[in-house]
């Protein structure tokens, strides 16, 4: 996701008041998702807020020594949100690879044991089974899934309630010089 | 993780082009530490450690992006990117491997082979990613990015007259 343009930054101008600038936009930036990651299934949107929060982390790291306190405790409270929509994210990578595998391991069995029938074959013997030399994977790999969806929709929970957190904090006017 | 080091004189800059000017040295010097053993897969922490460090540098050239000359700017950010980018890749592969163990070490010894088959793919591709790593940092010594990213804050500071 690219970054919102910082308008009116001045690199002549006083640190504290260009920094508390781009505070605003990249809050704002956040903000801007916060409808769409509502629906548990919109992965762009929790991606797009990760890569948001992110930035959010590292302007209020860097500025802490001049913005004080409140950017300390905003960059800690990014940084959660950060760190469990990175857990969903790789969740949302993770199920479709191995979903995936299971569906490459399934063809290569069936491969396997259809080739092991005569050409002019007019049925296929069970103990053609033996081939599916995969077949031991399959349990593994079915509970690994089940343990991953599971693990997404305790991480969404979680997720809401991190994103109440940082919302109920009013980051943006305590940070931006509206709130004070 | 290591923390990052304060920025010394950072919130008495006079301007933000100053405190551009601190911070860019600053991190770029912590990338630059954190790169012995970061080819070592069986001490993670190396990579996690350059990376986070390569972070806070394209992060810090983001933010003061308006402070520097826009063409020698750009094509350094760009090669920032792509060491965070192949730092990423390892360290991706890293955390995954990890937590196919936890998850392999769980079930019952009847049913890991499937997730025993994920980790070796994993790990085929860690050492793909390790290797492409290698391959930047070779093209990074001989790029010496490293001074060109201490030349780009120290001529933006003689340009501005920071004080030292």
């Amino acid at each position: 996701m690219k970054a919102r343009k910082v308008k009116g930054l001045d690199p002549d101008g006083p640190l504290d008041a260009n920094l508390r600038r781009i505070v605003a936009v990249r809050v704002a930036e956040l903000h801007s998702f916060g409808k769409a990651v509502l629906d548990p299934s919109d992965v762009e949107a929790l991606h797009d807020m990760r890569i948001a929060a992110k930035r959010v982390r590292y302007v209020l790291e860097l500025g802490e020594p001049v913005l004080g306190p409140d950017a300390g405790r905003g960059a800690k409270r990014a940084r959660a949100l950060q760190d469990v929509l990175g857990e969903i994210h790789d969740c949302d990578e993770g199920i479709p690879r191995v979903l995936a595998l299971i569906d490459r391991l399934r063809e290569e069995d069936v491969a396997a044991v259809r080739d092991s029938a005569d050409p002019t074959a007019s049925d296929l013997d069970p103990a053609a089974l033996r081939r599916a030399r995969n077949r031991r994977k399959y349990a593994g790999l079915e509970s690994l899934v089940s343990y991953m969806r599971a693990r997404r929709a305790v991480l969404y929970a979680e997720f809401l309630r991190t994103w109440a957190k940082f919302e109920r904090a009013k980051l943006g006017a305590r940070l931006d010089g509206t709130g004070r | 993780m290591a923390r990052a080091r304060p920025v010394p004189g950072f919130a008495e800059s006079a301007s933000f082009r100053e405190a551009a000017i601190r911070t860019v040295e600053v991190r770029t010097e912590e990338v630059f530490e954190h790169r012995d053993n970061v080819l070592d897969i069986s001490d993670i922490e190396r990579v996690h450690d350059m990376r986070v460090a390569t972070r806070r540098l394209r992060a810090a050239m983001e933010i003061f992006e308006p402070c520097f000359p826009k063409k020698q700017f750009r094509g350094l950010l760009r090669e920032v990117k792509a060491l965070a980018d192949t730092l990423g890749a390892r360290r991706d592969a890293d955390v995954a491997i990890a937590a196919m163990d936890r998850v392999a070490a769980e079930l019952p010894v009847a049913d890991r082979a499937g997730v025993n088959h994920l980790l070796a793919e994993l790990r085929a591709e860690q050492q793909q990613a390790n290797e492409a790593l290698a391959g930047l940092l070779g093209q990074i010594d001989s790029d010496r990015l490293h001074e060109r990213l201490l030349a780009l804050a120290a001529e933006t500071g003689a340009t501005a007259e920071v004080p030292a």
